[in-house]
């Protein structure tokens, strides 16, 4: 009997690029490991263009699959030394490699991302590799063998020699001479494939990307693109087939494998010292601040259940060797206090006691309950997670310090991928498609924001394209395909890499934009899993913010704790009812969080009365539980109106405190869990999964297993679904209760500040401008209709900054729809707009102009003289109407700044300096046209971004109503259902989420009305909904739970009204505003047209005025 | 719509009325116009057409004065001082300028005033008028600052201090008014008001002689364009001579009935006044732009103009000489030849950058560029980055066949090896040496082809094939089939 055993050789995969061989490969590293375990290679290694950017995604996936993992790098020459593959053998020689790449990464003659590597470096730092060169075989044989020898004698026993079939027709030719080089200089030859993406399929993409890199179309890239698909991994025994002539070379594969035993696990937790002050060890040295901080935590003694909490924590902590970690928080922390910089740790750690004692977050477990596990959890074994926002000004110091402690050898920003998004994907694709300028401005402009899941019918149809046409085919398919490719490194925004020993030695360092900054090659996700540590020290405007409301806070107010210190984040009076009630009106405009118009509209539906129903507000309005259609029971069952139920028992524990449903991170693992059937780490990596789901396209698996998991164990379909698109959700914006729980805290302090000190909370927040939805137009509305005394900008009484003056505070000027404020607000100051308002002046100058003003100055002159501003900083005052208080008007300041001599100080004559000295002015007078009130509110605006004098919808009151318009404060006398026409300017426009609806803010002098256009308006008004200022619109007022908006059907362009606020100077622009154009380029043939001169001009003629007075007012902001 | 870039920007430079209607205005951002209208049409702005334009139509304009002057990006001067009686006087000549203008297709506005910047004012913001002199300051003071051709700067100070029409400023006192906004301010006003002169500087110098025909009937034959140049010429003879000079260049200027000015400009070696000569010089001339000599309707008025004059020398000899017979060189060769025979005429071979065979030489026509090679990429390589090697390029038949053609190959060797024998054109042929395959894929972006594998081949004669195999071995299809694409030699 005849038995043909098909024997499998075993064969191991070198010569690997991935996508992160920017523009060169065209498959993801999950994708090449994938396919070599399909393959059965015995190993697979990855060896990307002098970087090692893909080689822990690839690590991940390696574990996942089950397959021999190595990483590596081609090491890829700028001095015409032939590419080499390099693989360190162990973790001194993964240190070299990072070594010798750094080195060559921070040559001064490198540019950013173009590694100039030389081989000198290599024969530095090549010990403790396995190298294997792919000489050039068609090039001189002598070269080539001189530079073999040349390595050989450096690194002999380490150095392969690798060969690849590259299909040009003379393939018996090379390998034949790769053979002879190999045995003339006495080295071993191996195979390889020299792979660039994993499946033939992928030939098209990589011809785009080598399009896109030598920025032409791929129609004509010519001989830069291959001639043909065969740089995809081949299975072993094609390999064996390709090299059957050479039986060595595939087991060449194994024995250069078997060099390898360095794994990226070995760079685990390299976490720094700390030096502690008692010289007591990492564990003994966060026992002692632990305790040491709960003792001022809890002034009345630590309680029984917080001192277990802390005990069981730190038996933890010690057990899993993070003290150290915690201890570097800290100490960064321990340094912006210091600096008395306002900073606040989130992240699940947020959940942790010592976190709270020791200072890192300032909300205490007792205030959301839940417990430390999720926060590390034993068996997952990863590091903690703890971010931290500082003031934005402040953070550069907070940066400084870290540099300067841990010094340059461990501390370097982590790296952010840039990826192909929708718009990028699709604008690069077409543009190596060779599709034209404009079509494909037309097909990037139909993406609305930057996120798009798939791309088809929608984009072609905006460019112009047809679907059947293939051209059009393959650029969808392929700007598909490329999507979630990265593009390059960029610096990631605050997340610091500190390592105890040196970081070059861990991962490769290269430059950043900017010139002192550094930053590895690896991102988030990649340090966490080679756990190392990050910390995220971010930027946080309205940190800002609230650091400025308790500093004048203290310096205007009496307020004190119970214990008489002055206010702090942690100290301001927990759970005030009358703050939640202001809450529950949704008077929130600025605060922290719960100021945009789809939370503004959520909360008098959810009625927040306590600290966690904020922690939950601030949850819910999020991408997640919106797809996970979780908002609308939570609302229903809150308000009442369905009782909370669970599937079963089991979720009562997991769901309790969200009424049954999931809206937290946590909870949706925990479901994974308990109701899906996972383990705790694989649904950690579920949650992952979600996240790169399209890196590896290994979601399905986990959809069906966690969905086919609930149903089995009893769950609805239906229930199962929604908790895995939830899931799903999270994995592009997770966010977990801790997180909730850290922002909740800023949201109920900025609340705090508005309900009490609506001066303190206008000052502070424009101080801390720009930050948040609103401009300081609304800000200084919102602080007048609460009663606050807003003054302007004034020489003699600003400084930079808004600051506070003492005044009386009239109750009775609160509006009515706020009038439950009375009794509640405790200002008793008035708000003096700073220098900062007015547009286009420098700080510095401002800061000398103050520092000058003595007594005060007396005159547009004085200010000349003495202040040191140049003419054009005067007239910026001077169009900011800043010399009111010397009785000098806006238009008259601004005729006496133009008359102000533009030389320098130094060519003056000294006698005018004096300024004593009065030289009587010869100049005759000038009478000026007087300014009228609706001139001077677009002058503010144009100057300040805001008028204390007027609203400008307020000019034009008497007409709007004469059309039938309802001032937006009388809505809410209107019945529900009732038809209205509403006029104001936008303020904002948002697009939420699925883009179902788009939201209006319109402003009247007043308040603001909400306008909600469906889709169908939508696309029928685009052009005026994007494009106007003013607008009016009619629809349908639907109200419910206190909230209204209006569904409308119909908009008008009101702009050009905006023209008549200067009617007064120009009695007859208006009335030619809706009047015939004089000006339509006659070519009529009559005769006996002597002009008239006694016509009077027209609207065309003042065109350009008009548009100015249209465009200095607010453009609408827009929002996704 | 017309875009144009403005610091990073694409804003909108230009737009029609129907954009106007959509609510679109100049200045604003192609983004913001995009995000109203989605489907809006933008053409980049191309100034240098605008320019040529302008220009063309002043050219046409010097059938009414030869001191035309552009006037920014959209207007001309025209300075009319003692025309207007050819055309019969002020008013009929803006009612023929406009009607005229308007049969072109243009949207003009005139005006008529006797100071350049009241004629401006006029033009711009009333419209067909004429104004009469000392009406300068009745017409300028209800009328905006930008009637006075103020740099935005200055008018827009002048507006922030409340002073909007020119009447404001008129009123206004001067001292104050110079000290603030400058000297050019006075000087706008005074010029306008024909307080100050101003010179209106024309774009073409002014011709030191010409004389022009005006016909009743436009003329559309060469034939008849030339004896109109004899005719003139000899006009002209009569002035050169009175003032002993002779020509040193001399344009003739052809005015279209649809406003196409055709200027063609002749020099001589040796000042001239023959009309004859003149006339023959003209003729070269001619006859060179016959191809694209389009009369249309007919050239209506006809100039002819001394450029440049020189003392004449009357001794001179071999004047026939002196005309222009510059040779011709191989391009005006070849122009020719592609005139005569079309512009298949003359053909050249080059290579083109592609992997598939028949794709790798383009046959174009003899005075076009071959077809760009890759542009250098976004950033240059690094300073020490070597080029990319020249790729390999494998071995070639000199000539391939006009199309491939089918071979038999009984057995080969799978899956991607060569044939053992073949039958091509009936014969049998056995396969000796081999090279092989290149394989190359179709290019996917044009057309979708199975991927062929060249081989080279010999057979036992020496003789030396090129075949290809056109797709891959698989179990559930037929077998590929093979082709021959060239024999080297």
């Amino acid at each position: 009997m005849n038995m043909i055993v098909r024997h499998t050789p075993a064969y191991a995969e070198f010569g690997v690029q991935s996508n992160f061989s920017f523009l060169r490969g065209a498959s993801r590293p999950e994708e090449l490991v994938v396919t070599a375990k399909l393959y059965g290679f015995s190993a697979i290694g990855l060896a990307d263009r002098n970087t090692v950017a893909g080689v822990v995604r690839a690590w991940q996936q390696s574990k996942v699959e089950g397959i021999a993992y190595h990483p590596g790098c081609r090491l890829v020459f700028g001095d015409g030394t032939p590419d080499i593959l390099a693989y360190p053998r162990d973790r001194e020689g993964w240190g070299h490699l990072c070594r010798m790449l750094t080195q060559a990464n921070l040559r001064p003659e490198t540019e950013k991302g173009a590694t100039l590597l030389e081989r000198g470096d290599l024969l530095e730092w090549g010990d403790r590799l396995s190298l294997a060169v792919l000489p050039d075989l068609l090039g001189d044989g002598e070269t080539q063998l001189a530079l073999l020898r040349q390595l050989k004698d450096r690194f002999d026993g380490s150095l392969w020699l690798a060969a690849a079939p590259d299909y040009q027709g003379n393939d018996r030719f090379r390998l034949e001479q790769a053979a002879a080089l190999a045995a003339a200089a006495g080295l071993p030859l191996m195979a390889t494939n020299d792979v660039l993406y994993h499946t033939p399929a992928r030939r098209p993409l990589q011809d785009v990307v080598t399009a896109i890199r030598l920025n032409v179309p791929v129609a004509e890239a010519g001989f830069e693109l291959a001639a043909n698909a065969e740089r995809h991994m081949k299975t072993a025994i094609e390999m064996a087939r390709l090299f059957r002539s050479y039986p060595d070379v595939l087991e060449q594969t194994r024995r250069f494998s078997e060099t390898l035993r360095f794994s990226l696990s070995e760079l685990e937790y390299n976490y720094p010292d700390e030096p502690t002050q008692s010289g007591l060890g990492p564990q003994e040295e966060l026992a002692r601040l632990a305790w040491e901080g709960a003792a001022g935590r809890y002034p009345a003694g630590v309680p029984t259940s917080v001192r277990k909490r802390i005990l069981e924590e730190l038996a933890l902590i010690e057990r899993l060797n993070y003290a150290r970690y915690f201890l570097t928080v800290h100490d960064i922390m321990r340094f912006a206090r210091e600096k008395g910089i306002l900073c606040q740790g989130r992240g699940s750690a947020a959940n942790s006691i010592v976190c709270f004692c020791v200072g890192i977050t300032e909300v205490g477990p007792e205030r959301i309950d839940t417990l430390f596990e999720r926060f590390i959890s034993e068996e997952r074994n990863e590091p903690p997670d703890i971010d931290v926002d500082f003031e934005h000004e402040k953070r550069d110091e907070v940066i400084a310090y870290i540099y300067d402690k841990y010094k340059e050898k461990h501390t370097a920003l982590a790296a952010a991928v840039t990826s192909y998004r929708g718009r990028s994907a699709l604008r690069e694709v077409a543009k190596a498609m060779g599709l034209s300028e404009d079509v494909r401005s037309a097909l990037s402009s139909s993406i609305w924001g930057w996120y798009s899941s798939e791309l088809g019918e929608r984009e072609t149809q905006a460019g112009g394209l047809d679907q059947s046409d293939p051209l059009t085919r393959h650029v969808l398919d392929l700007a598909n395909e490329i999507m979630g490719f990265p593009r390059h490194l960029t610096q990631h925004v605050g997340g610091f890499v500190i390592t105890k020993d040196r970081l070059d030695e861990i991962v490769p360092i290269v430059k950043t934009a900017m010139d002192k900054r550094k930053m590895v090659e690896w991102d988030k996700d990649d340090l966490d899993a080679v756990k190392i540590l990050k910390v995220d020290v971010l930027a946080l405007g309205m940190l800002s913010c609230l650091k400025r409301a308790f500093t004048l806070l203290e310096d205007h107010y009496p307020a004190r704790d119970e214990f008489g210190r002055p206010f702090s984040l942690a100290t301001l009076p927990e759970s005030d009812q009358r703050v939640y009630d202001m809450i529950c009106r949704a008077d929130t405009l600025g605060v922290f969080q719960i100021e945009s118009r789809a939370q503004m509209s959520m909360l008098p539906r959810l009625r927040p009365r306590t600290f966690y129903d904020l922690v939950i507000e601030v949850a819910i309005v999020r991408p997640g539980p919106i797809q996970g259609n979780m908002v609308h029971p939570y609302l229903r069952r809150r308000q009442g109106k369905e009782a909370a139920e669970y599937p079963k028992p089991e979720l009562k524990d997991i769901l309790g405190k969200t009424m049954g449903v999931p809206l937290f991170q946590e909870q949706a693992m925990k479901i994974a869990i308990v109701a899906g059937g996972f383990k705790p780490g694989e649904a950690d990596q579920l949650r992952r999964a979600m996240a790169t789901f399209k890196r590896t396209g290994t979601i399905g698996n986990y959809r069906d297993r966690m969905i086919n998991g609930m149903v089995e164990r009893g769950y609805p379909r239906e229930f199962a679904e929604r908790c895995f698109k939830q899931i799903e959700g999270f994995g592009e914006y997770g966010f977990p209760e801790s997180h909730a729980a850290s922002f909740a805290l800023l949201v109920y302090a900025s609340c705090w500040f508005k309900t009490f000190y609506p001066d303190v909370f206008c000052a502070a927040i424009l101080n801390s401008q720009p930050m948040g939805f609103y401009q300081p137009a609304q800000l200084v509305r919102d602080a007048r209709d609460h009663g606050v005394e807003v003054r302007d900008a004034d020489i003699n009484a600003s400084v930079w900054d808004c600051k506070l003056e003492k005044a009386f505070f009239d109750p009775e000027r609160i509006v009515n729809r706020h009038a439950s404020m009375k009794g509640v607000i405790l200002t008793d100051h008035a708000v003096r707009l700073g220098f900062r308002q007015i547009k286009g002046l420098p700080e510095e100058r401002m800061t000398t102009f103050i520092a000058r003003r003595g007594d005060g100055y007396e005159s547009v002159r004085d200010v000349w003289l003495r202040s040191g501003l140049d003419t054009n900083e005067i007239e910026k005052l001077a169009e900011a109407d800043a010399f009111r208080s010397l009785g000098i008007s806006r238009r008259d300041a601004l005729w006496a700044v133009r008359a102000l001599d533009g030389r320098k100080a130094a060519e003056r004559l000294p006698l005018f300096d004096q300024p004593d000295i009065r030289l009587p002015d010869l100049e005759p007078a000038t009478k000026l046209p007087m300014m009228q009130s609706g001139e001077h509110v677009i002058h503010d605006y144009r100057s300040l971004g805001l008028s204390l004098k007027a609203h400008p919808v307020s000019f034009l009151r008497d007409r709007l109503s004469r059309s039938g318009v309802t001032p937006n404060a009388q809505l809410s006398s209107v019945p529900n259902g009732r038809r209205v026409t509403v006029a104001g300017l936008v303020l904002v426009r948002q697009r939420p989420g699925n883009g179902n609806a788009i939201f209006l803010t319109l402003e009247d002098e007043k308040t603001v009305a909400n306008v909600i256009f469906w889709k169908s308006t939508f696309a029928r008004f685009r052009p005026i909904i994007m494009g106007a200022r003013l607008v009016r619109v009619t629809g349908k007022l639907q109200c419910e739970s206190d909230v209204i908006h209006i569904v409308a059907d119909r908009i008008e362009d009101l702009t050009p009204w905006l023209s008549t606020l200067l009617e007064d100077t120009h009695p007859d622009l208006a009335k030619s505003v809706d009047g015939r154009k004089l000006l339509t380029g006659s070519t009529s043939r009559s005769h006996g047209n002597m002009p008239d001169l006694q016509r009077k001009p027209s609207e065309q003629d003042f065109r350009t005025l008009a548009d100015e007075t249209q465009s200095v007012m607010p453009k609408g902001r827009n929002f996704h | 719509m017309i875009s144009h870039r403005d610091r990073n920007a694409q804003r909108i430079a230009a737009l029609d009325e129907r954009a106007e209607a959509l609510r679109l205005k100049p200045g604003m951002g192609i983004a913001d116009a995009r995000a109203m209208h989605p489907a809006i049409d933008v053409v980049e702005a191309d100034p240098q057409a605008d320019l040529r334009l302008l220009e063309s139509l002043a050219d046409w304009c010097d059938r009414y004065t030869p001191l035309v002057a552009l006037d920014g990006a959209d207007g001309l001067f025209l300075d009319i001082t003692g025309c207007t009686h050819l055309f019969g006087g002020e008013h009929a000549m803006l009612d023929e300028i406009l009607a005229r203008f308007f049969h072109q297709g243009f949207d003009v506005r005139a005006g008529i005033a006797s100071t350049a910047g009241a004629a401006w004012a006029a033009a711009r913001f009333r419209g067909r008028c004429i104004i009469a002199i000392g009406q300068e300051e009745a017409l300028l003071v209800p009328l905006p600052l930008a009637a006075l051709r103020l740099e935005p700067a200055i008018r827009g100070s002048l507006e922030s201090v409340g002073l909007r029409t020119v009447g404001a400023v008129l009123a206004a006192p001067r001292a104050p008014l110079a000290r603030r906004f400058g000297i050019a301010l006075l000087l706008r006003i005074d010029q306008a008001l024909g307080r100050q002169d101003e010179a209106v500087s024309p774009r073409l110098p002014i011709a030191p002689l010409s004389v022009e025909r005006h016909l009743a009937e436009p003329v559309t034959l060469i034939d008849d364009i030339e004896r109109l140049v004899l005719l003139l010429a000899t006009a002209l003879k009569t002035d050169l001579e009175r003032r002993g000079e002779g020509a040193r260049a001399v344009a003739l200027l052809l005015f279209r009935v649809d406003g196409v000015v055709t200027r063609l400009v002749v020099g001589t070696s040796r000042s001239m006044r023959e009309p004859r000569l003149i006339l023959k010089l003209f003729q070269e001339k001619l006859t060179a732009i016959t191809e694209d000599f389009d009369a249309g309707y007919g050239f209506d008025l006809v100039r002819l103009a001394i450029l440049a004059t020189a003392p004449f020398d009357m001794h001179q000899a071999d004047l026939a000489d002196a005309a222009e017979d510059s040779e011709e060189d191989l391009a005006l060769f070849a122009d020719r030849i592609r005139a005569r025979l079309g512009e298949g005429a003359i053909l050249k071979p080059v290579a083109v950058e592609s992997h598939l065979p028949e794709r790798a030489v383009a046959v174009i026509p003899y005075w076009q560029d071959a077809p760009r090679r890759i542009s250098p990429p976004k950033k240059p390589a690094g300073p020490r980055e070597l080029p990319s090697a020249v790729p390999y390029q494998p071995e070639r038949p000199i000539r391939l066949f006009q199309a491939p053609e089918p071979v038999e190959v009984p057995a080969s060797e799978i899956p991607d090896g060569p044939p053992r024998q073949f039958r091509w054109r009936r014969a049998l042929y056995r396969v000796a040496k081999v090279e092989g395959p290149e394989r190359l894929a179709a290019e996917w972006w044009r057309k979708e082809e199975p991927t062929r594998d060249y081989f080279r081949i010999e057979d036992t004669e020496g003789r030396r094939y090129w075949l290809y195999r056109q797709g891959f071995f698989d179990a559930s299809k037929p077998p590929p089939r093979w082709f021959m694409h060239g024999v080297f030699a």
